[in-house]
């Protein structure tokens, strides 16, 4: 087995991990934003994590830049994959976070007065939720 | 009336779990589909598979069957998609004055009131404005490369629409409809079909057939009739490409705004 | 690679009777689209990659958008 393999083994073993962490958050996590915290930031993660281990496994078929050009453009697909990744991801889960405010969902704080927080003051006040149809 | 709707499914299930045992098995070289029926000469996925290259020089033979050998079949595909928004069109279309049949969505900036939409717009929309300029390109990519690996007209088409979906998310209908305007997206949707049936006329107009691309080879000056078919595909493509652009955009417009075209009224 | 097709053969199952059996139709056209992600990585697994793209595209994709667009046009329970 190669150096190669086992370094690919090693990062997609650790990614998976991340994404367990990342699913285990977001069944026992309290609130919504815990929630989408544990399914944003572990899943950026885990899956760069796991793309960086199949690009590294590509590395076992690379001999020369002449005859093995294809790995590299394999390679380059995956970075340029992770490179959306870690584009998108995190802003989706700003979004989604946005709109929860934005419709009213209460974050669970520790005290329970939310106006000794100092982030709240700078932040608007979300909408009362207005009575479930 | 559930018990009934419950018995009639499982009779359906069970009909057709009882038909696929007369299936070959997938991917069995002696099927009739793929062999072909003895004493009938070599079926007509065999012909596909070896003559493609030789009849159009297009390696990718799902491309060459969709847009060449069933070309008849792909052009009234991209007329149900035209007719698809045409539908759209007629049922939530409203002019100004007119009734309003429902809501509409909110789009991000409409109901920004309390100017609190200032963090969303920058953090949502420089990524929008990373991204939709290499999906718009990807999906030209998607449309011209269709020939040679997976795509063609249809995918890269709803993927084109798709990012002034995103446009039209990220900030709001208006913006969206700024850069694409209804007139326009109508026109283009007309277009790709007169696009498509113009290639069918072209050859008809050269004495050959309706989507008889071989002929074309007098119109488009190419080496022979092969690279006329393989052009002649091409710009097939694009012409669906354009209506299925068109057409996902309008969908979302008319959807979104519930057929005012403006930016909704609330939920 | 019979067992990653029964693996997602049982995902397509549970993900089509999850999005006939919950009742709020956002969450039903969600567990639409992850059936349609499902159909894109078997028509993959089975080689037919120009289909698989298309589900991916338009299933995935673009219908997921406008059946939300529609729950937002009607009721967001369902009755039934």
């Amino acid at each position: 087995m190669s150096i190669f393999t086992i370094i690919a083994v090693v990062l997609i073993c650790v990614g998976l991990l991340f994404f367990l962490g990342a699913a285990v958050g977001i069944m026992r996590f309290g609130d919504f934003y815990t929630r989408m915290h544990a399914a944003g930031k572990g899943d950026t993660l885990s899956s760069l994590l796991v793309l960086l281990g199949f690009g590294v496994y590509q590395l076992n078929n690379f001999q020369s830049f002449s005859e093995s050009w294809p790995v590299l453009l394999v390679i380059l697909k995956l970075i340029a994959i992770s490179a959306f990744i870690l584009l998108t991801s995190p802003t989706a889960t700003h979004a989604l976070m946005d709109s929860g405010w934005e419709d009213g969902i209460e974050p669970e704080l520790k005290n329970d007065k939310p106006e000794t927080n100092a982030l709240e003051e700078d932040m608007p006040q979300p909408k009362q939720k207005e009575a479930q149809a | 009336m559930r018990l009934f709707a419950l018995i009639a499914v499982f009779i359906t299930g069970g009909l057709l779990l009882y038909g696929t045992a007369d299936f070959p098995a997938k991917g069995d070289p002696h099927s009739p589909a793929n062999a072909g029926v003895p004493g009938t000469g070599p079926s007509i996925s065999q012909y596909f598979v070896t003559e493609t290259y030789n009849d159009s020089k297009v390696p990718n033979m799902v491309t060459a069957v969709l847009a060449d050998y069933r070309g008849y079949d792909t052009m009234f595909e991209t007329v149900v998609i035209f007719a698809a928004g045409m539908a759209i069109f007629a049922i939530l279309r409203v002019v100004k004055g007119g009734r309003n049949p429902g809501t509409g969505i909110h789009h991000r900036l409409d109901k920004d009131s309390s100017g609190n939409g200032d963090h969303y717009d920058i953090i949502v929309g420089t990524t929008c404005k990373l991204l939709i300029p290499v999906i718009q390109l990807f999906s030209l990519y998607v449309i011209a490369h269709g020939h040679y690996s997976p795509g063609g007209g249809f995918q890269g088409g709803v993927i084109l629409g798709a990012s002034f979906i995103l446009y039209a998310m990220a900030t709001n209908l208006k913006a969206s409809l700024a850069r694409f305007s209804e007139q326009r997206f109508m026109s283009l949707a007309c277009i790709g079909i007169l696009i498509y049936a113009g290639f069918g006329f072209l050859s008809q107009f050269l004495q050959k057939n309706f989507l008889e691309y071989g002929v074309l080879q007098k119109v488009l000056l190419t080496d022979g009739p092969e690279m006329a078919r393989s052009h002649s595909m091409l710009g097939v493509e694009v012409g669906v490409a354009f209506t299925v652009t068109a057409i996902m955009f309008a969908i979302y417009a008319n959807l979104s705004s519930a057929g005012d075209l403006e930016n909704g009224k609330g939920l | 690679m019979w067992q990653l097709e029964t693996v997602l053969l049982i995902f397509l199952v549970v993900a089509a009777l999850l999005s006939l059996k919950v009742k709020d139709l956002l969450s039903a056209s969600m567990i639409f689209g992850m059936y349609s992600f499902v159909m894109c990585l078997l028509w993959a697994a089975m080689g037919a990659v120009d289909v698989a793209f298309t589900e991916a595209a338009v299933g995935a994709g673009v219908s997921a958008v406008f059946f939300i667009a529609t729950v937002y046009n009607t009721k967001r329970r369902s009755s039934d």
